[in-house]
């Protein structure tokens, strides 16, 4: 596989975040767009590439927006990938500004949280969705995870101790980035074990907030990069593989098993390399899923393994080993704003290799895992991405 | 009152908490119709692959195995193992919401002997052996045999039962779907 030489990840922009709001999905697509050129100091036309994700759109799509939004992008993308459509989006803009087919590509990734639209979505999702699990309780995706993680809960011994540790380290991490949406309260064991159940072994703390929100990046050549003086990072590596281990009859693993040799060789780094750690969070035995498949630890050790790693962002929980993981509190604790939620992890990390990060910062992060998980279809999530980004300061 | 304002008050009290009767979800895919329609004369009846003869769940368009674009509904074995079984206290439909303010509504996924998933009501009260009734004390690889019924929107939903329930007369299924109230409308005496 040919590597990402030559080009670069800038402009990294959070947006908007809120719990409900009267704004749609173009609004915060537009106003992250907007925030994105005044960081890059670069005028709407400059932008010659656009990649889109959204499930709020409605009639509206990545070209309706070049309408909307007048510009005239010569190359066009709409990534409908959930948690993996950040990633994908990456792959596909970087390979575009290598071949020429556009100088900068603005990678957007925008919902708005009108009233029961969480519903709407839920209740639209798939044909499987609409004919085999949304008539059995209509939970939305709580259901599927309930099952997925009852079955790893049986099958590997985790507790709900275990997953208490993704949960509460994220929500410190997001007790110091200021946008996170439940940042201004602290999370206890205590707090975490006694919320009120949802699905079987899921209780509040192990579920998702919905919300409203925007999060981009710029992909661009690093010459450009270099010429306009903006901040950027590298991408050293980057996979995807949908629906894999399609016989599984309950999900345990995902498509990363298949190529996180293939990253770290490409990125000549091994795990233990690796700086600060994005998993796509929407429950915490998914976060396990991929430390497992990502070469963090073995397969059924993610439980093991998160109680003896320190996963805060300044390394100051008690364990030895640190990995600083969903440094901004992920959307456990930031809350997952739609399509935005599958760029939260890029955007995040290109802030932290590039020193944007004043308020969480990982000191000395060269090289960030970012994760994707994306589209619970029936019984099981199907998409996976990874990619490994690299400092400018190698 | 203005036009404006007797419009969001129609919407107002149009929500499905408003509703004296709230019902399971009624939309289906037209394959999902076809389901439920091969299911009204028999306990189960699953497409199949007319050239691979794989059973296919849930309900589509063209074999999941071979691609084949002609899939027959014939009755299948309702024998399975349950993979994992759920109790749900939150839901986003107000059928549920309802019956899950009454008691926690529980839901598995079983593998049926015939190769496919499915996801199905579960009723508890037909494990005789259970200590506790939720779905939390029921152990991974019990068998179970899983049936179709018409629920409160006349659609076919799956039942998961213990395996050594009687479920070959439509009746006793029938009584089955009763007491998971699965069969009438969840009422709110005092709504509109
Ligand atoms: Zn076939």
């Amino acid at each position: 596989m040919k590597d990402y030489a030559g080009v670069v990840l800038a402009a990294p922009v959070s947006f908007g975040y809120a719990r409900q709001s009267p704004r749609g999905a173009n609004w915060f697509i537009g106003c992250t767009l907007a925030e994105m050129l005044r960081q890059a100091g670069l005028a709407k036309d400059d932008v010659d590439g656009l990649a889109v994700s959204s499930f709020s759109l409605g009639a509206d799509s990545a070209i309706t927006l070049t309408q909307h939004f007048q510009m005239s992008p010569r190359w066009i993308d709409q990534l409908p990938y959930g948690g993996a459509a950040g990633l994908v989006a990456l792959r596909r803009a970087a390979r575009a500004v290598q071949a020429g087919d556009a100088e900068i590509v603005a990678c957007i990734g925008g919902d708005g949280a009108a009233h029961r639209a969480f519903e709407g979505t839920a209740a639209n999702f798939s044909n499987f969705t609409i004919d085999a699990s949304f008539p059995y309780g209509a939970g939305g995706p709580n259901t599927a995870f309930a099952l997925i993680t009852r079955h790893y809960m049986e099958r590997f011994g985790a507790t709900r101790e275990d997953f208490a540790r993704v949960a509460l380290d994220q929500r410190y991490n997001a007790n110091h980035y200021p946008p996170a949406l439940l940042g201004h309260k602290t999370l206890s064991l205590e707090q975490y074990l006694g919320a009120r159940p949802i699905a079987g072994p899921l209780h509040l703390f192990d579920c998702v907030m919905p919300c409203a929100g925007g999060e981009g990046f710029l992909m661009m050549s690093e010459d450009r990069a270099r010429h306009l003086g903006l901040p950027y990072c590298h991408i050293l590596a980057a996979g995807e593989l949908h629906n894999a281990h399609r016989d599984d009859p309950v999900q345990f693993r995902g498509g990363w098993t298949e190529y996180a040799d293939a990253l770290y060789q490409a990125a000549a780094l091994g795990p233990e390399d690796i700086d600060l750690l994005q998993t796509y969070d929407d429950y915490p035995v998914i976060s396990m899923l991929q430390m497992e498949d990502l070469g963090f630890c073995a397969k059924g050790e993610g439980p093991a393994f998160v109680r003896d790693t320190d996963l805060r962002f300044d390394g100051s929980g008690q364990q030895a080993r640190k990995l600083p993981h969903n440094t901004s509190g992920g959307q456990l604790s930031v809350g997952q704003a739609g399509s935005a939620a599958g760029y939260m992890g890029i955007v995040e990390s290109i802030r932290q290799l590039t020193g944007r990060a004043p308020h969480n910062p990982v000191s000395g992060a060269r090289h960030a895992m970012v994760s994707g998980f994306g589209m619970i279809n029936y019984d099981r999530g199907l998409c996976s991405a990874a990619a490994i980004l690299g400092s400018a300061q190698q | 009152m203005s036009k404006r304002q007797t419009m969001r008050q129609r919407l107002k009290l149009n929500r499905p908490s408003r509703r004296r009767l709230a019902r399971p979800p009624r939309q289906r895919t037209p394959v999902g119709m076809d389901f439920t329609a091969a299911n009204l004369p028999v306990a189960l009846s699953l497409q199949h692959c007319s050239a691979c003869g794989a059973a296919q769940y849930p309900p589509r368009e063209v074999c999941g195995d071979c691609l084949c674009p002609t899939l027959v509904w014939r009755e299948a074995e309702t024998g399975g193992t349950l993979l994992a079984g759920v109790d749900l206290h939150h839901s986003l439909w107000e059928f549920f919401k309802r019956r899950i303010a009454q008691a926690p509504w529980p839901v598995a996924s079983v593998r049926l002997d015939c190769g496919v998933t499915v996801f199905a009501h579960l009723a508890l009260h037909t494990f005789s052996a259970l200590p506790a009734k939720d779905a939390a004390s029921l152990p991974a690889d019990t068998r179970v045999a899983v049936f179709s019924h018409s629920d409160a929107s006349r659609n076919a939903v799956l039942i998961a039962v213990s395996a050594d329930t009687p479920i070959a007369e439509r009746g006793q299924r029938r009584a089955i779907a009763q007491q998971l109230e699965l069969t009438s409308p969840a009422e709110k005496p005092e709504g509109i």
